[in-house]
């Protein structure tokens, strides 16, 4: 017995000394048709067993290829181009994809993005969850239930056996993500990839999510890499972090560290554009107070009954359809910034869209003294001075006009510069957005998303309106590109004296924008107050639920916000 | 352009479709013989110096023939989709635009007359309208319509929510703007690519019709009629069958390719 055991302490000692996930020097291309594109350049990225590391990097910079490379699933135009891959010493770019079929799920598991199609609406949660068992751990049907049953009561979910039998989309989103999570720990694997997984998921469910995931890090000591763009979620979850820009890393330590003392200019950039709740950027606070727009117990209701249902069957009428917006009534004064907060669904969109004259609706709108009652009472000088700026650039301008010609259109359909010097203010208004004048004659598709979002900006400015919404134009950018185009919004707001409405599910960033903020929740506004009034007790529950759940950036300290500014 | 040309597809594509053109336009001037003229003593014969392609159950040259018949043969084929796509794409464009009951009424309409296979449809109305060129080409046109709807439909229907036509709403834009220059600029790639495709069928109608009798007459060198005329000989000289399908095959792959190539091209989003 003495002498077998002689050489297992040496044994063990090597195993301690080898990382969960070690890669080293790796580097990643695409071929495309415009040649080979680098997607991830000598890469170097240690996770010890039991730790997390976080990835950081805005979109393109290579974080989603880090992880299908680690998982061995690349598309087949990926050419690796060097390095090494290992996963508890083991090189993983000698195994087939045969022999990685039985690592995936057992010794590494994924967690994506968006629950709500990462589960296969088909099947049922628990057969899911127990596929993963009997395939890896060679259980049984009935011992995989019962695992998975335990699984499932591990991640919180209140009726784990009630949960198995049903199918994805009788659970909530929130639920979705604890199941894709039980999956994913359910073989006790070494090293679990986290796609960003409460992008997808609203602000108080993400917030649960990134409970349970420290909860369940601490219980099964498990190695992690994180992935985010969201530097302050990030900081809350993991102990170091590497910060991803075009495919390199630029930096990488404790993340006290990186965030307290970053030494690369790019992650210096990175935490300056974070939204601070604390650091102003907006103007000053319109003085007297004006109304310019005034909602009058605006209400939209989605899938109205017909005249055919409410004739022949009048209870059904009464159930059918439900109310986007109920109620709302609410003012916007004159060169304010209104901030507008909700999660998905919660009918802040539809605010937007009645506001545009886009949907129908109930009640009253009072705009500068004129009142409308319906959604075909609004006329074009109303159009002209209410305008509207999408979430999505790319959806929002057409992709067969020219920059220029899409900029042009509120000028020449409002007449408001003469016909020949049209092309003049064009030039104006795409220097007014900070982009060069030439950018009149390409398309949309040759511009980036930031781009895309100025040029939309631009022509809604181009109507010199009264009052501009903001329907998330941020939400779809980049944190930096984030911050940019809100200070671009800012500084028009600045020089024209217009009111804005920006519609968004960011706290942090609104607080640093809007006079006042109003909360609305299932249809309803729930709270309405002056920007200074955030964290006075009078507020709603919800607000204050709200208001917790946001990832603050604990770690950025006052030195790094001073230095930036 | 060069884009364009490089999968095979689109090379292949545009090949057959440029041969098939060619012999459409210049097939009557460069044809060796008289499409007509009767060859007793090379009656039913295989490829030779003289005919290249052998001769018919009457001893007339048959490349002589085929190209005669391209002309017809293909116009045929464009012709009728013209008229079917256009009348499609204007139905399909009110239902898609106007929505509603509107909407409703046309496509309910319409799916009752996609309910009838294609072929049969056009049956029914040669077996109407009678025999003869023109009328097989109005008979396909009305068939191709309802489909042509449809398919342009759910293109104004995709475009119709996207958010730029929402702007251009929200802007206070008059409704013939918004169809003319919003809507069906997008709207027309699906549009122009279906139409290429559909050239094929309407060439391999036209040949069905003329192998039943019911479309072109003898002695017209339309080619679904010389593979009908030809096809008691078939045993004795299959070259009389074979060359005449094989150039209706050409003339239906051609544009079937090159339909699915300008697909892909016409994507602003590929292009450049």
């Amino acid at each position: 017995m003495t002498v077998s055991l002689a050489p297992a302490p040496t044994d063990a000692a090597s195993s301690k000394e080898k990382p969960a996930l070690a890669i080293r020097n790796y580097s990643l291309s695409y071929k495309t048709d415009s040649g080979l594109v680098t997607a991830l350049k000598n890469i170097d990225l240690t996770i010890k067993k039991g730790q997390t590391i976080g990835l950081v990097g805005e979109s393109g910079s290579g974080k989603s290829s880090m992880a299908w490379s680690v998982m061995r699933y690349l598309p087949p135009n990926a050419v690796e181009t060097g390095g090494a891959i290992r996963l508890a010493g083991e090189e993983l770019l000698d195994y087939t994809q045969r022999q990685m079929l039985d690592i995936r799920g057992s010794r590494m598991a994924m967690v994506f993005q968006d629950p709500s199609t990462s589960l296969n609406p088909t099947m049922r949660i628990g057969e899911q969850i127990a596929e993963t068992l009997m395939r890896h751990r060679g259980l049984s049907k009935i011992e995989a239930f019962a695992y998975a049953e335990a699984a499932l009561a591990r991640t919180g979910i209140t009726r784990p056996k009630e949960m198995l039998t049903r199918y994805p989309h009788e659970a909530s989103g929130g639920e979705k993500q604890r199941v894709v999570i039980a999956t994913a720990f359910a073989c006790e694997p070494e090293l679990i990839i986290f796609d960003e997984p409460t992008t997808a998921l609203d602000i108080l469910t993400a917030r649960q999510i990134l409970d349970l995931f420290n909860q369940l890090r601490e219980e099964t000591n498990v190695s992690a890499l994180y992935i985010s763009h969201d530097l302050g979620l990030v900081s809350r979850v993991v102990d170091e972090v590497s910060v991803l820009h075009h495919g390199v890393i630029v930096e990488s330590g404790p993340v006290d560290e990186v965030f307290r003392r970053p030494k690369a200019d790019y992650t210096r950039q990175l935490i300056g554009a974070v939204p601070n709740p604390d650091r102003w950027l907006g103007v000053d606070a319109p003085n007297p107070p004006k109304t310019l727009v005034k909602l009058d117990a605006i209400g939209v209701q989605y899938g109205a009954p017909s005249k055919f249902q409410k004739m022949f069957w009048p209870d059904d009428a009464e159930k059918a359809g439900y109310w986007g917006a109920k109620d709302v009534n609410l003012t916007v004064r004159k060169g304010e910034l209104l901030g507008v907060v909700g999660e998905s669904g919660s009918g802040k969109s539809t605010i937007a869209k009645v506001l545009a004259g886009l949907q129908d609706f109930h009640g009253k709108l009072e705009f500068d003294g004129q009142s409308i009652t319906s959604r075909k009472g609004i006329d074009k000088s109303y159009r002209r001075r209410v305008q509207l700026v999408f979430q999505h650039p790319d959806a929002s301008l057409n992709p067969r006009q020219k920059i220029g010609t899409i900029i042009a259109r509120p000028l020449k359909l409002y007449g408001v510069v003469p016909r020949e010097k049209v092309s003049a203010r064009v030039a104006e208004l795409l220097e007014m957005v900070r982009l060069p004048a030439d950018f009149a004659h390409r398309y949309p598709h040759q511009l980036s998303g930031g781009q895309k979002q100025r040029v939309a900006i631009a022509r809604a400015f181009a109507a010199e309106p009264d009052l501009v919404i903001c329907d998330e134009v941020t939400a779809a950018l980049d944190v930096s590109v984030q911050a940019a185009v809100a200070e671009l919004l800012v500084k028009l707001q600045k020089d024209t004296g217009t009111a804005c409405v920006f519609i968004t599910h960011d706290l942090n960033l609104i607080r640093q924008l809007a006079h006042r903020i109003a909360v609305m929740h299932h249809g309803k506004l729930v709270d309405l107050f002056d920007r200074d009034d955030a964290r006075s007790p009078a507020r709603d529950a919800y607000t204050k639920a709200l208001l917790d759940a946001v990832p603050v950036p604990e770690t950025l300290a006052p030195e790094t916000i001073t230095t930036e500014a | 352009m060069r884009k364009f040309f490089s999968s095979p597809t689109a090379v292949v594509g545009t090949t057959l479709l440029t041969i098939v053109l060619f012999a459409a336009l210049f097939g009557p001037l460069i044809a060796p013989f008289d499409p007509q003229e009767f060859h007793p003593v090379a009656r039913l014969q295989g490829p030779s110096a003289t005919y290249w392609l052998g001769t018919d159950q009457f001893g007339r040259d048959l490349l002589s023939r085929i190209l005669n018949g391209a002309p017809a043969t293909v116009s045929f084929g464009l012709f009728s989709t013209a008229i079917g796509v256009g009348v499609g794409s204007v139905i399909g464009v009110i239902a898609g635009v106007s929505g509603g009951w509107v909407d409703s009424t046309i496509m309910r309409i319409l799916d009752g007359l996609l309910a009838v296979p294609d072929l049969l449809f056009t049956l029914l109305i040669v077996t109407v309208l009678g025999g003869g060129m023109e009328h097989a080409l109005l008979a396909v046109a009305v068939a191709f319509t309802p489909g042509m709807a449809r398919i342009a439909r759910s293109a104004v229907l995709s475009v119709r929510t996207r958010d730029y036509v929402r702007a251009a709403v929200a802007r206070g834009e008059s409704g013939f703007y918004i169809v003319t220059c919003e809507v069906l600029p997008n709207a027309l790639s699906p549009i122009v690519v279906e139409s290429t495709i559909r050239v094929s069928f309407a060439i391999m109608i036209g040949a069905t019709l003329g192998f039943l009798g019911l479309g072109a007459q003898p002695p017209s060198t339309e080619w679904g009629l010389m593979v009908s005329e030809a096809r008691q000989f078939m045993f004795r000289n299959p070259w009389c069958v074979a060359i005449p399908g094989m150039s209706i095959a050409m003339a239906a792959l051609g544009f079937n390719l090159f339909g699915d190539a300008l697909r892909d091209a016409l994507d602003p989003r590929r292009s450049h």
